[in-house]
């Protein structure tokens, strides 16, 4: 009698949304495997504060607005040793080249397989070639994609990218030959997230346009294009934030110089053909592991580089929750891979 | 819309064309160096100045990685000079010259919690060559326990000539951690209140380790250079054949100026 | 011929311009796989397979390519690269080992467990923890833990033990594998999420139904059901983590050793190097042929692990491929 008491009062009672009710009844391997998974997660946040925190108390410490603003010098201690203006200019140039020549290669690629890459065998199959080597391309480390650089470059033909050495040497290390393996390092990211958005734009839209009389092409231009607009956003920023976070091809293919270093006297081409340093290249010199003898400037860059990746983060997060809203997905993967 | 792009397609091809002439009439020389991280500082001093001198008309490449890769840079055509922080082996591949330019002090060095103030030859040679693995084997260290040995990468000309000047041409033992620069063996020093290397004067001076002496006499620029202390190195520039135009102008310059060897006389000691 | 391409473009000229441009990414990996299989072949030529064998002192091997330049005597190619092989191997498993379960059980607790506001800081977190340059984990590393370890976790009595084979600074193998492993962990985390996001509601409301609790129903079917996509998050991450060079460069103490387990719990602490640290190590280098013909074969061989685990990859997923859901 009274347990049905019980369980009709239990029963008017709304079921609530947590866990917490029905834990007692698991089993303890569960309960370890929850327990787990909250460790687990909270621990990735530890460790991200740490980062963060840690660096904000270096940059509180060395950080100072005059060193974005001056040029490096060479001399023995800190005090003398400048800021870090060339190689802040070095990550942007670097950036801008690599985004010019990867842009237009991922957009046409993933216009390309969307839009043309039905059809036969053959046709499927020169789909699944392109989609393969832009995958490998993704997964080469960044550390093989500069010594290919280095090998082309150092060709005579391409001699124009560079300069040619005293001995007959060409010497194969410029921001031209930086950009252009960097345009390499952003191609992936900007593909993925293009052709993701074409394949999410619906059918209908296009229907309607070929319905109007448009050629394709022009549908590609008119249409679709503004309609991916944010995800080639997203693309770009994500590619953005691969290159200025990469090091090693830095290291191999830009010379190592700590100004920005021209060559020749055509003042654009100039510094393209020349060598210099970016964000990266002068934490990487200034910390332990290059010539050590400036480990302040190198936490005070490597803070410059964490705020831009701060914010390249958050522009991604805005745009994917602008997309989000509209789409209604939890796209964590479309933002990282 | 048409006009528009008209008329800034030309005005971009303008001022390119208007940049570009005066431009071309300039010319600025490139004289790339690779090589010894020992001189690095030194010879980036030199071309810093030599460039302001020059109002930028030269402009300088200095890349490093140790003196052997300034030889073989040189030796292939690569760069225009190489710097060298050891004398010439007979290994080097032929047709180089070895240009002096300024001298330097090997001093060895431990961490600032263990402060030796003197090490003799054999001691030198029973650390370095593995045969005293204890700092209790060593009088007047105040660290306990195993010495960590930190040497150089073989690129590196300081490692040479510390073998000539230290150890009677024996090798350091294969325990050693081998740093490729001496900012890394600097900073292995520092960590690590056990340790034992060598630096080129000019960073055991700096205040962050405990330079050694060596036979008695202290290490330091001052003794360097009234010849007291005895381990004692030169820094070359090395061509292949004899220096020509820029490169030759820029080491006689490092020869002859005043200005030059006061930047040498700063830190390290004028040949 | 302005006025014929101010003209609206007909679709064949666009998809052969299309076509063109996307045939450069095929073309870009072709030459860097010749290109790099050209300058690694002299290695191969003197050395042959055995090149990733073991025998003598690497590092006095490596000496003797440095002091050759111009026209190297074959005896100077002579090099057996086991200790990278080695270390290489050992630093890669062990983070991935990590980072399996520490990902896995992250991402359950992202999409099952965690609040809304907790799930929002969570991808933040992820993406963040992605996207942070290695150059300032290895600054964190050198500059940090390194040090800790050599001071804390370095017991006296193990340098003693090993003071005659190797020195025990603190820089090592336990640095690289927890750098490593928070470096990959987030790839893998993105990757489950989604997978575990794109699990029907239907089959977890069905093990409901059949009253197995949350835990378990995401045991028992959820997991089973995202295999695909662990297969596919543990190919990318160990994609990454053979290729990472900068962090191991400053991280591992950069000797030519392979560490050894008899050694017990000073293994973890031994230094070591990998193929890609070696390049960056000794990259000013390349101008000796000899040295550089065997870092391009080194190149040459983290090309080839990338493709290998790519087709591992889909072989793995290919008996999987019965679940519908998207791996």
């Amino acid at each position: 009698m009274s347990s049905t008491f019980v369980s009709d009062s239990l029963a008017a009672i709304p079921p609530r949304r947590g866990r917490r009710s029905s834990l007692r009844t698991w089993r303890w391997s569960d309960r370890l495997v929850l327990l787990a998974a909250w460790v687990a997660g909270l621990s990735l946040c530890a460790i991200t504060a740490a980062i963060i925190l840690y660096m904000g108390y270096r940059g509180v410490q060395y950080l100072r607005p005059g060193l974005i603003f001056s040029r490096p010098q060479v001399s023995k201690d800190q005090a003398g040793s400048g800021g870090f203006l060339d190689p802040l200019i070095g990550t942007a140039l670097l950036t801008l080249i690599g985004i010019a020549i990867a842009a237009p290669m991922a957009i046409c690629s993933a216009l390309w397989i969307v839009e043309y890459g039905h059809g036969g065998r053959t046709r499927q199959f020169l789909t699944r070639i392109v989609e393969s080597s832009i995958e490998i391309v993704a997964g080469t480390p960044d550390i093989v994609i500069a010594l290919f650089g280095l090998a082309i470059f150092q060709l005579h033909i391409l001699a124009f990218v560079s300069f040619v050495g005293e001995g007959g040497g060409v010497y194969g290390k410029s921001f031209l030959a930086a950009g252009a393996m960097m345009s390499l390092i952003a191609l992936p990211p900007l593909f993925v997230a293009t052709r993701d958005g074409l394949q999410a734009v619906p059918a209908h839209m296009r229907e309607a346009a070929f319905a109007l009389g448009k050629t394709r092409i022009a549908t590609i231009r008119r249409v679709l294009l503004p309609s991916v607009r944010a995800n080639i956003a997203t693309g770009i920023t994500l590619g953005v934030s691969r290159i200025i976070a990469d090091t090693a091809i830095v290291l191999v293919l830009l010379g190592e110089t700590l100004r920005t270093e021209p060559q020749g006297g055509v003042p654009g081409l100039g510094v393209l053909r020349g060598t210099g340093s970016t964000l990266t290249s002068y934490v990487y010199e200034n910390s332990p592991a290059g010539e050590g003898a400036a480990p302040q400037k190198a936490y005070a860059a490597a803070v410059v580089l964490m705020l831009f990746v701060l914010v390249l983060n958050l522009a991604v997060e805005w745009i994917t929750r602008a997309q989000a809203r509209s789409s209604g997905s939890i796209a964590i993967a479309g933002g990282i891979v | 819309m048409h006009r528009i792009r008209r008329i800034a397609a030309s005005l971009a091809a303008v001022t390119l064309i208007g940049s570009a002439v005066p431009a071309i009439a300039s010319a600025t020389s490139v004289i790339t160096i690779s090589g010894a991280t020992a001189s690095y500082p030194l010879v980036q001093l030199l071309a810093h100045k030599y460039a302001k001198l020059l109002h930028n008309k030269v402009s300088f490449r200095i890349s490093q990685g140790g003196a052997q890769i300034g030889i073989n840079d040189v030796a292939a055509g690569r760069v225009t000079i190489g710097d060298v922080s050891r004398d010439p082996l007979s290994t080097d591949p032929p047709g180089l010259v070895f240009y002096p330019i300024a001298k330097y002090a090997i001093c060895v060095v431990t961490n600032k919690a263990n402060p030796l103030s003197n090490l003799t030859e054999a001691q030198v040679q029973a650390i370095f060559t593995g045969k005293d693995r204890e700092w209790s084997q060593i009088p007047g260290a105040t660290a306990t326990g195993t010495i960590d040995l930190i040497s150089r990468t073989s690129t590196a000309g300081v490692l040479t000539n510390f073998k000539t000047l230290f150890l009677g041409n024996k090798s350091v033992s294969k325990l050693a951690a081998e740093e490729p620069s001496e900012g890394l063996l600097e900073q292995q020093v520092v960590n690590d209140p056990k340790a034992i290397g060598f630096l080129s004067n000019y960073r055991a001076d700096s205040g962050t380790v405990n330079p050694v002496g060596y036979n008695g006499v202290g290490c330091s620029l001052a003794n360097a250079s009234s010849g007291q202390y005895a381990a004692v190195a030169r820094f070359y520039e090395v061509t292949k054949g004899k220096a020509t135009g820029a490169a030759a102008k820029f080491i006689s310059w490092i020869d002859t100026s005043k200005v030059a060897k006061k930047i040498v006389a700063s830190q390290w000691i004028p040949d | 011929m302005l006025q014929r391409l101010r003209k609206p473009w007909s679709d064949n000229r666009a998809e052969r311009l299309l076509g063109a441009v996307s045939f450069l990414a095929c073309l870009t990996v072709a030459c860097m796989v010749v290109f790099v299989a050209i300058h690694a072949w002299p290695t191969f030529e003197h050395n042959g397979l055995s090149w990733l064998g073991s025998g003598g002192s690497l590092s006095e091997q490596v000496e003797r390519m440095l002091a050759t330049s111009a026209n190297p005597p074959a005896s100077a190619f002579h090099i057996r690269v086991w200790p990278i092989l080695y270390g290489t191997l050992l630093a890669t498993g062990l983070a991935v080992l990590l980072a399996l379960p520490l990902a896995v059980l992250s991402s359950i607790f992202i999409v099952e467990l965690a609040p809304a506001p907790v799930r929002r800081v969570m991808i933040i977190v992820v993406r963040l923890l992605a996207s942070v340059p290695s150059v300032i984990y290895g600054l964190i590393g050198i500059l940090v833990l390194v040090p800790f370890v050599g001071a804390h976790l370095v017991t006296s009595a193990e340098r003693t033990s090993l003071q005659n084979t190797v020195q025990l600074t603190g820089a090592g193998l336990v640095v690289a594998v927890v750098l490593l492993t928070v470096m990959i962990t987030p790839i893998m985390v993105a990757l489950t999420c989604d997978a575990l996001g794109a699990v029907p509601a239907a089959w977890r409301e069905g093990a409901a139904a059949l009253g197995v609790n949350r835990l378990r129903a995401i045991r028992a079917v959820t997991l089973r059901a995202i295999r695909p996509a662990i297969v596919a998050a543990t190919v990318l991450a160990t994609a990454r983590a053979l290729g990472e060079a900068i962090v191991i460069s400053m991280v591992s103490g950069s000797v030519f050793f392979a560490p050894r387990p008899s050694d017990g719990a000073a293994f973890l602490l031994e230094p070591f190097r990998s193929f890609a640290s070696t390049i960056v190590d000794f990259r000013e280098g390349l101008g000796a042929p000899a040295l550089s013909a065997t870092l391009y074969a080194c190149a040459l061989l983290l090309l080839f692990s990338a493709f290998a685990l790519s087709v591992a990859g889909y072989l793995v997923k290919l008996p999987m491929r019965k679940y519908q859901v998207k791996g």
